[in-house]
């Protein structure tokens, strides 16, 4: 494995054309929150869990794909076998808990991993290889890169306010929201410039047609996968 | 004020997006909890709102408020919701988008009013419990949560509920608005950069 020069998905074994990742997403998230758990959906349901575990391997994202694997596995050993034997509003809260795990964990993943193995290049050729306008997918992009920077900019303000004391202390949950949105408000404005400005030196505003350095392809691989998916999709509704 | 659009506008709309989007699934998480489910509609546009106006504030082109809107129906498509989504977040952008240009882009009282419409879109989110979506949205229910949280849910959600929520989202987006404009004053007035 090589680093440096090329994008930030390089340590991937396994190289997803952006698109076969979104057509997985979709299925995914479809299939794991809309489906029922009995029948041939549950199989369904087994298939998506695993697509997640599986690729974040690839991108040797070993801790999380473990992490994702024994909450996935709790929330569903509790919906077997623990939950039919309590009641009242114990089973209520723990129904609620592992429904929502085992619902959006994989979707939520298979986000995490889409959004951790595309780079912004690769992203905005893919997209421009599916005729989405250019307004479409700036903001996107713009969005996915700043989802990350967004959860970096909210630890940092909960450190900065646990250094000086400030946190536990605040009682009134306005005043303790007003505590962390301001600032990032605050870097949400001023990452708005920065980005505009390093858009502006790239040249995304000289229009005309863009070209693209990096290369994506539809391999063998990702043919399999989008049909996978797709078939998956249509097995949903159609069942 | 120049009417061209410029990539820089759609920075603003991925960025401010970003931000709209992760507070409001912040806030509809707790909607997992049966009761707040019924006033998600009134929460989400508390506390989104705030965001909202600091985004409102930088707008000054026809037409980003319906991206955010496309954009943001797109992703709550992608994470499993019904297709009518598409029709209330495009319906609310589009409407906030008037209320916006009446006001010239410039009046935070059109802005506030923006605000409690674009919340709108929130419905299609909830659509799904109601009119002819509910029996098979709630039977898809059964399986996944318990009878008991299918019950309670039912329970909670007659059809008259969805026009309670039609008010909820339009008081929750003034009250949001109104919140925002206050913090816009206090905190980015001052620093120039509302």
């Amino acid at each position: 494995m090589t680093f440096g020069l090329s994008s930030t998905s390089d340590k991937s074994v396994l190289k997803l054309d952006p698109r076969t990742k979104l057509c997985l997403l979709t299925a995914i998230s479809l299939i794991m929150v809309g489906g029922k758990t009995v029948g041939a959906e549950y199989i369904l349901r087994v298939i998506c869990a695993a697509i997640p575990f599986i690729l974040l391997l690839t991108v040797r994202h070993i801790k999380s794909a473990l992490i994702y694997m024994i909450l996935l596995g709790l929330s569903v050993f509790c919906e077997g076998s623990v939950i039919p034997h309590i009641s009242g509003a114990a089973n209520l809260i723990l129904m609620i808990i592992c429904g929502i795990l085992s619902r959006f964990v994989p979707g939520y993943m298979m986000g995490w991993y889409t959004v951790r193995s595309t780079s912004v290049s690769e992203f905005m050729t893919a997209m421009d290889k599916m005729h989405v306008p250019y307004f479409i997918t700036i903001p996107f992009s713009v969005m996915f890169r700043y989802f990350p920077t967004l959860g970096e900019e909210y630890r940092s303000i909960h450190d900065a306010m646990k250094m000086r004391e400030i946190g536990q202390s605040v009682k009134n949950p306005f005043t303790y929201i007003e505590y962390v949105l301001v600032p990032i408000m605050m870097s949400t404005v001023r990452i708005a410039d920065e980005l505009s400005a390093a858009s502006l030196t790239k040249g995304l505003c000289a229009g005309g047609r863009r070209t693209h350095i990096c290369q994506i392809n539809i391999r063998l691989y990702d043919r399999l996968l989008i049909i996978g998916a797709l078939a998956m999709i249509v097995l949903f509704f159609v069942f | 004020m120049e009417k061209k659009f410029e990539i820089k506008d759609l920075i603003t709309v991925g960025i401010f997006t970003a931000l709209y989007f992760a507070i409001t699934f912040a806030v509809a998480c707790i909607g997992f909890i049966p009761i707040f489910m019924v006033f998600m509609p009134l929460l989400v546009p508390i506390f989104a709102g705030i965001p909202l106006m600091l985004y409102f504030s930088k707008i000054k082109h026809f037409g980003m408020v319906t991206i955010t809107s496309v954009i943001i129906a797109v992703l709550m498509f992608i994470t499993g919701h019904p297709y009518p989504v598409f029709i209330f977040c495009i319906g609310a952008g589009l409407l906030t988008e008037t209320v916006l240009k009446t006001g010239h882009y410039q009046s935070i009282k059109s802005c506030v009013i923006g605000s409690s419409t674009f919340s709108l879109w929130l419905l299609g989110m909830l659509i799904a419990f109601f009119f002819g979506f509910r029996e098979a949205y709630l039977n898809s229910l059964v399986d996944g949560y318990g009878q008991e949280y299918v019950d309670k849910m039912t329970g909670y959600t007659p059809t008259w509920v969805f026009f309670a929520m039609i008010a909820m989202c339009i008081i929750g987006g003034l009250i949001g608005g109104l919140l925002g404009a206050k913090v816009l004053k206090k905190h980015f007035r001052k620093a120039g950069m509302a």
